[in-house]
């Protein structure tokens, strides 16, 4: 019976649940965690990699050697697997379906072109967040037959609030959090994160944080950068402007190092092994 | 065009290229601002000047940089000059029955790569619907552009280093604006080489 | 028929406007308001075609006011200045072009610095420290040239405009009345620029009394501490 309002998004459940929209938040925690801490000083990401085939070829693709960078580099080496540049201020951590993720990130750099382009300004954190839940929001009431598969972690900083952080979901409810995480154990993510999190973090602390928890929610002891991509959002020393940065696998594995936490290439996992939660799974589509 | 006034040149010099532009901002005879720039970095080898209409100025601007900002995040690497000289170019012609009153200068070094290791500097200039110009030695435009030609064609010689290419587009810009009442009120000058951008204000009279 | 002009401080900025209106050599308003509040910290002085110019402004304010209900917090002199300019300079390529020209003055409370915007009916944009529109642009441009200087505390920048004032009125033939604003940390405040010592008047004055009415919704409207 209840099979009968599965098919569509629009349409109630006689208990009143859409239960498409129900099903693609069930999708997203199965998807890599994505980890995200704030502090004062700026704010570090964490996402999961599925890692695929040895015969997958990334050597072209976005994430392999070419990844990561500071600034303006980040614009370029930007496109991860997971972790993207949304705008000069906007990092954003993506977890779901990944085609739905391209097509939504696309979505969030026009909008973000298109509010520098009438302001002259970046785009405010929240008003980003804002425009794709919107959009996510209108895949639950009209026409399409499902909604984005997709659950973002925002950071950010505008001269208003400063630093940010926010996280949406299939939904398009959106909430801003100091520590906050999605994916798959997100639960069991966020609780370590409520024990261990403190106001007057330093940015080290935050990234050490984000790198711990995460270590304890991926089944995997060693950590590396085959596996892990990482991001933090601060301001830069002179400018006071912000500044992105995706950590190049290379300084992924030194930071790793540092927090004995793996990051050595000889101890990397190797394909299909210790990839969290989702298990084996089409990993062509989900990450 | 001689509504805001302004002037714009670029040089090529051996391995580097220089762009400069005045900095008034007039309404006919009167001056409004004189740190009205009109030379825009696309990245730290590719910057662009946009003498003419002012109000056309920002939307160009403004809209070049969209695209670019949009290409950098697609295509995941930096414009090159002859590909931005063509986004320009067809931004241009999208307006042809109702045009952009601007004459664009670009000047780029574009980036070594495994097909071509040695690029040669870049420099090319638009009309106002887009038709493109490459020259090999300067490129000139704004309400100053006569008097440019005339200075630069005396002055300007092939392979300047970077400091020699300084100091001729300085005086090939000053000494033209000097003689056009529309253009002045200060200059800036980029000298762009493969490993920084040199950029100078220059001291020019300010009446 | 207009005269507008303003001065940026070290941490003010000073709008002022002449309030006549008419038509041709006729005078039929001597206490016409041309300056917009456009937001707590934000206002500007506006001139042009007569129609236009009210529509325009109202046009503006309320999208200040929408964009700050919508967003809990005011749009920021920078952006509300390209907006404007964008406003105009898609107009000027449309059927019936808006012709106003106008001065956009605001205090940005994120870097606590003054801003001051010479804009045209074009949509030309000039990030100026001291601007003038209309006719007194040639007496006033040069007054404010030779006596504006960097970081004026609010004394002395009222003197600079007084003189500008003065000099419009020894120099223009036609009798202007002046309305003139200051935006710093505290808002909007109403100037009387025609007295003899505007600013100590405006010193002994209490706060509210010279505050200008601006365009403030409640912060706390839809925010859940």
């Amino acid at each position: 019976m209840a099979r009968r309002y599965d098919s569509r998004t629009t349409i109630f459940s006689p208990e009143g649940r859409l239960f498409q929209v129900e099903y693609a938040m069930e999708a997203i925690s199965h998807a890599g965690t994505v980890l995200a801490v704030l502090s004062k000083e700026g704010i570090a990401m964490a996402a999961e990699k599925k890692v695929t085939g040895k015969l997958l070829d990334l050597s072209l693709a976005p994430g392999g050697e070419g990844m990561g960078g500071e600034g303006t580099e980040a614009w370029m080496g930007g496109g991860g697997e997971k972790i993207f540049l949304l705008n000069n201020n906007i990092l954003a951590g993506l977890a779901g379906i990944t085609s739905d993720a391209n097509s939504l990130v696309n979505f969030a750099r026009n909008s973000a072109q298109r509010h520098l382009f009438t302001y002259d300004e970046d785009i405010p954190v929240e008003m980003l967040v804002q425009r794709l839940c919107d959009m996510k929001q209108g895949y639950t009431q009209f026409g399409g037959l499902r909604p984005f598969g997709v659950a973002l972690l925002y950071m950010g900083w505008d001269p208003i609030y400063g630093f940010q952080l926010y996280q949406s979901d299939p939904s398009g409810n959106y909430s801003g959090w100091k520590a906050t995480c999605i994916g798959s154990n997100h639960s069991s993510a966020t609780s370590l994160l409520k024990q261990d999190y403190k106001e007057e973090l330093t940015l080290e602390e935050a990234k050490s944080l984000c790198l711990k928890v995460m270590s304890k929610t991926m089944d995997s002891t060693k950590l590396s950068s085959e596996k892990l991509e990482f991001a933090t959002m601060t301001l830069h020393p002179t400018s006071k402007q912000p500044l992105s940065k995706i950590y190049k696998p290379s300084e992924l594995d030194g930071l790793l190092r540092d927090l004995e936490l793996g990051g050595t290439e000889e101890d990397a996992v190797g394909a299909m092994e210790g990839t969290g939660g989702g298990g084996g799974g089409n990993v062509a589509i989900s990450t | 065009m001689e509504l805001n006034g302004g002037s714009v040149v670029a040089m090529i010099g051996k391995d580097c290229v220089a762009i400069a532009s005045d900095l008034r901002l007039g309404n006919q005879a009167v001056g409004v601002a004189s740190n009205f720039d009109k030379v825009f970095p696309v990245n730290d080898k590719l910057y662009y000047g946009l003498p003419g209409l002012a109000t056309d100025v920002y939307t160009l601007k403004e809209h070049l940089r969209f695209r670019v900002n949009m290409y950098r995040m697609k295509e995941e690497r930096e414009i090159t000059p002859k590909t931005f000289t063509h986004l320009v170019s067809s931004t241009l012609y999208e307006k042809r029955f109702g045009p952009f009153f601007i004459e664009p200068v670009v000047a780029g070094l574009p980036t070594p790569t495994e097909l071509d290791p040695h690029p040669k500097p870049f420099i090319s200039t638009m009309d106002t619907i887009g038709c493109i110009t490459t020259p090999k030695d300067f490129a000139v435009a704004g309400t100053a552009a006569d008097k440019l030609y005339g200075v630069a064609e005396g002055l300007w010689e092939p392979d300047l280093e970077p400091e020699d290419l300084f100091e001729t587009v300085s005086q090939t810009l000053l000494n033209a604006v000097d003689r056009d009442a529309l253009s002045g009120w200060g200059a800036v000058v980029h000298i762009i080489t493969q490993d920084k951008v040199i950029t100078r204000t220059l001291r020019a009279r300010m009446d | 028929m207009e005269c507008s002009f303003g001065l940026t401080g070290k941490d003010y900025v000073l709008l002022c406007s002449d309030m006549s209106a008419g038509r041709s050599i006729i005078r039929m308003k001597s206490d016409e308001n041309k300056i917009k509040t456009l937001g707590p910290h934000l206002a500007m002085a506006y001139g042009g075609e007569p129609g236009d110019t009210n529509n325009f402004a109202e046009y503006v304010e309320r999208n200040m006011r929408l964009y700050h209900i919508r967003n809990h917090y005011p749009l920021l002199p920078e952006p509300a200045s390209a907006w404007i300019r964008r406003t105009l300079a898609e107009s000027i390529r449309s059927r019936h072009p808006y012709s106003v020209n106008l001065l956009l003055a605001g205090y940005d409370t994120t870097t606590t610095k003054p801003h001051l915007y010479w804009i045209d009916y074009l949509g030309t944009k000039a990030v100026v420290p001291y601007a003038a529109h209309g006719m007194g642009v040639y007496v006033s441009l040069s007054t404010m040239d030779k006596w504006w200087f960097n970081d004026m505390n609010k004394r002395e920048g009222v003197e600079v405009l007084k003189k500008c004032v003065d000099e419009v009125k020894k120099r223009i033939t036609i009798n202007f009345n002046f309305n003139c604003i200051l935006i710093d940390k505290d808002g909007i405040h109403h100037i009387n620029i025609e007295s003899e010592d505007p600013i100590s008047e405006y010193e002994a004055a209490q706060p509210k009394d010279t505050v200008v009415e601006a365009p403030n919704p409640p912060l706390d409207v839809g925010v859940t501490a």
